[in-house]
């Protein structure tokens, strides 16, 4: 009978799970991450949990650090990141081919079958992470902290943490995911954790738009070309998703009273 | 007046200027100061026609003393006219910029009494947000035409990029359309940017200035006066080569003002030549590509139904079709079809195995187009084999067909007989009568 795999959704616990398959022979047909609480049940697989072993975890790194490269180990992870839905199967596909050892130049190939795919999803997690870097929108919320809420499609909050913090060294913020309910804190120069909220509501309260935000609005109306007006390209640039939490998009919904 | 109305119309009045980019510059964030600058350059927002808005853009003032025909902002126009000062456009900056909205400043101005004096007050905005509110995020200052050497210098040392527009391309359409300027006023700063960057470009020591380090652009105008897509890209290659610019915009007239001496308002924006001169462009910049190959006098307009590339390639059918598994990376980047991504996986990936047409799929290889041009065992041989008039028609996007509506006001008329019957029987021209062979008997 194929097993499923539960692990607790960390690239290092889907690591630790590709350790265990080698060690104990498993056939695996699927993956399931805790974070996905509704995925559909399978009625032939059994399931199997695998808890995090950072050793394991470790040991399996340094080996696809050997057998490929640091580039490689960095792209596999930032595909991971995608939370895409059999992601996981991708890259075992990947690692199984890398570790079977048929051909030693395996690892350097970017364009092989396995790797194209991987390639293309890393490739959108980073677009977005890049993107993202710029639609973080502060607001002034109380104690000088500058408050902000994003919602990204793929898990990218802590790859924007180096940018932000030194842009904004002697800041004080708070960037929160709402969609996977944790958030970026930096209150002292050099330094930033990842927090959970206390209070998520009185939070998103907090987030208020004040004069310059108006400003911004007011900006962002006055600098579009009317007879240039192109709603595809716009939506093809900026997402729809977005929008709502960019006060300037915002302004742009609501309609004119 | 209050800020928010002249943001107003100061951000309205600086929105035919194309220029919003942010790359180019590395800058770390000063000591205790605000703001770094990122070299890729980041898009803020988007704004309703579609442009990346990464900088706040206004103008200083916009009471212009020049009359140019193509301009919202000249002298002749009754419009509101305002005037920022120094420390209101600082304020907006270093707020947006907390805010996450922008990037930094593009800082630009009608000329306001002598160009000296412009060029003072936006030297003096930027100098101010560097050394007394620490700011390391990226300023974009325009050059005025006519300002002074020592000016231009101190502009140099505080901000990223400078650009000055030279609007029209070609000097005669300029006298005739902005009488107050030449062709040698533009080129003056931009020289003297240009020179400046070599002489502080070599080697790096200690004291030298770290010299306008994201270089300069400029912009001209599309569609307002008669010059040929040709001219326009002998000029831009002009400046990447001389001038050693780091862009060259284009910029699809919109008609503003009802002047004689131009197309009449009521003309629409040439969006589409605008975006086939860009594509040019960018096969200038990034595929290696020199400006008499794409067009030449015989061939002086952009096709407006073919990309720039298909073009060449149609025209130099004799270099096709190409093996990709041994082509050099310039010969891949020609293909219609290949872009720079897909060129450069399709070199380091054929090291390892042979190509597969799936692969090409998958890296990004647009196979409508490219499979007429490259040579791959997959590919059917009689593709290969086709003319270039009957390739061309395949490379044109079809036409959408689209349902038709059972309740159209206009329905579709069926083809009358005499127009059914036009092409198939096609006229034919008598052929010209041989001449007899004088045959020697």
């Amino acid at each position: 009978m194929s097993i499923c795999i539960s692990y607790d959704s960390s690239f290092n616990g889907f690591l630790s799970a590709v350790f265990e398959i080698y060690s104990q022979h498993l056939d695996v047909e699927n993956f399931i991450p805790d974070r996905d609480t509704d995925a559909p049940a399978d009625l032939f697989l059994q399931f199997f949990r695998v808890e995090t072993s950072e050793d394991s975890a470790m040991r399996l790194r340094r080996a696809i650090v050997n057998q490929a490269s640091e580039d490689v180990l960095n792209l596999l992870e930032t595909a991971f990141l995608s939370e895409e839905r059999g992601i996981e199967m991708k890259v075992l596909a990947y690692l199984r081919k890398l570790f079977a050892g048929d051909d030693p130049n395996y690892g350097k190939n970017p364009a092989s079958l396995e790797m194209l795919p991987l390639y293309k999803i890393a490739g959108s997690v980073r677009h977005e992470a890049g993107n993202m870097l710029g639609m973080v929108r502060f607001s002034k919320g109380p104690g000088n902290f500058y408050i902000a809420k994003i919602e990204p499609k793929y898990d990218i909050l802590l790859m924007m943490e180096s940018h932000f913090r030194n842009r904004f060294a002697f800041e004080k913020w708070i960037i929160y995911d709402s969609k996977r309910k944790y958030a970026l804190l930096h209150d002292r120069v050099g330094e930033s954790k990842v927090v959970t909220l206390p209070g998520e509501e009185s939070f998103v309260k907090a987030i208020q738009s004040d004069g310059f935000t108006q400003l911004w609005q007011d900006y962002y109306k006055s600098i579009a070309i009317k007879e240039r007006e192109n709603p595809k390209l716009l939506k093809r640039c900026l997402p729809v998703r977005y929008w709502k939490n960019l006060p300037e998009r915002q302004a742009a919904r609501t309609p004119a009273l | 007046m209050d800020v928010r109305e002249k943001l107003n119309i100061l951000s309205a009045a600086a929105k035919y200027d194309v220029s919003c980019t942010s790359s180019g510059s590395r800058r770390s964030a000063p000591p205790r100061g605000l703001g770094d600058a990122c070299p890729a350059g980041i898009c803020h927002t988007w704004s309703s026609d579609g442009r990346c808005i990464s900088l706040l853009k206004v103008l200083l003032s916009n009471a212009c003393k020049y009359d140019c025909a193509y301009c919202a902002n000249r002298r002749s126009n009754d419009i509101p006219r305002a005037t920022f000062t120094p420390k209101e456009v600082i304020d907006l900056t270093l707020e947006f910029y907390r805010r996450n909205y922008i990037e930094g400043l593009f800082l630009s101005s009608a000329v306001v009494g002598s160009p000296d004096y412009t060029m003072e007050l936006l030297v003096k905005v930027a100098k101010e947000l560097r050394t007394v509110h620490r700011f390391g995020g990226y300023i974009h200052l325009k050059s005025i035409p006519g300002a002074s050497e020592k000016l231009l210098y101190e502009a140099g040392l505080y901000a990223d990029r400078t650009s000055v527009n030279i609007e029209v391309p070609s000097e005669r359409s300029l006298t005739y359309l902005a009488p107050d300027k030449n062709y040698a006023s533009v080129y003056a700063p931009m020289n003297y940017f240009a020179e400046r960057k070599i002489e502080y470009g070599g080697s790096r020591g200690r004291y030298t200035p770290n010299f306008l380090p994201a270089g300069q652009s400029t912009q001209m105008i599309v569609g307002a006066s008669g010059e040929s897509d040709f001219q326009i890209l002998t000029l831009s290659a002009g400046f990447y080569k001389q001038q050693r610019l780091k862009r060259v915009y284009f910029s699809g007239y919109v008609p503003v003002n009802a002047d004689k001496r131009l197309p009449a308002i009521t003309t629409k924006p040439p969006l589409l030549r605008e975006h086939r001169l860009y594509q040019a462009d960018w096969l200038m910049r990034f595929y290696n590509f020199e400006y008499n190959e794409i067009l030449d006098e015989k061939n002086p307009n952009l096709d407006l139904y073919l990309d720039p590339k298909a073009g060449w390639a149609l025209r130099h059918l004799e270099l096709f079709p190409i093996d990709i598994q041994t082509a050099d990376y310039e010969m891949l980047l020609r293909v219609p079809g290949i872009g720079v991504k897909s060129a450069k996986l399709i070199v380091s990936g054929r090291r390892y195995c042979k190509v597969r047409l799936e692969n090409l799929k998958k890296m990004g290889v647009v196979l409508k187009r490219a499979k007429y041009f490259i040579y791959h065992p997959d590919i059917p041989a009689s593709l290969r084999r086709l003319y270039p008039e009957m390739i061309r028609p395949l490379l044109l996007p079809r036409p959408k067909s689209g349902q038709l509506d059972l309740f159209d006001s206009n329905p579709i008329a069926l083809p009358s007989p005499t127009i059914a019957m036009a092409p198939a029987m096609p006229t034919i021209a008598p052929a010209p009568a041989m001449p007899a062979l004088p045959i020697a008997v």
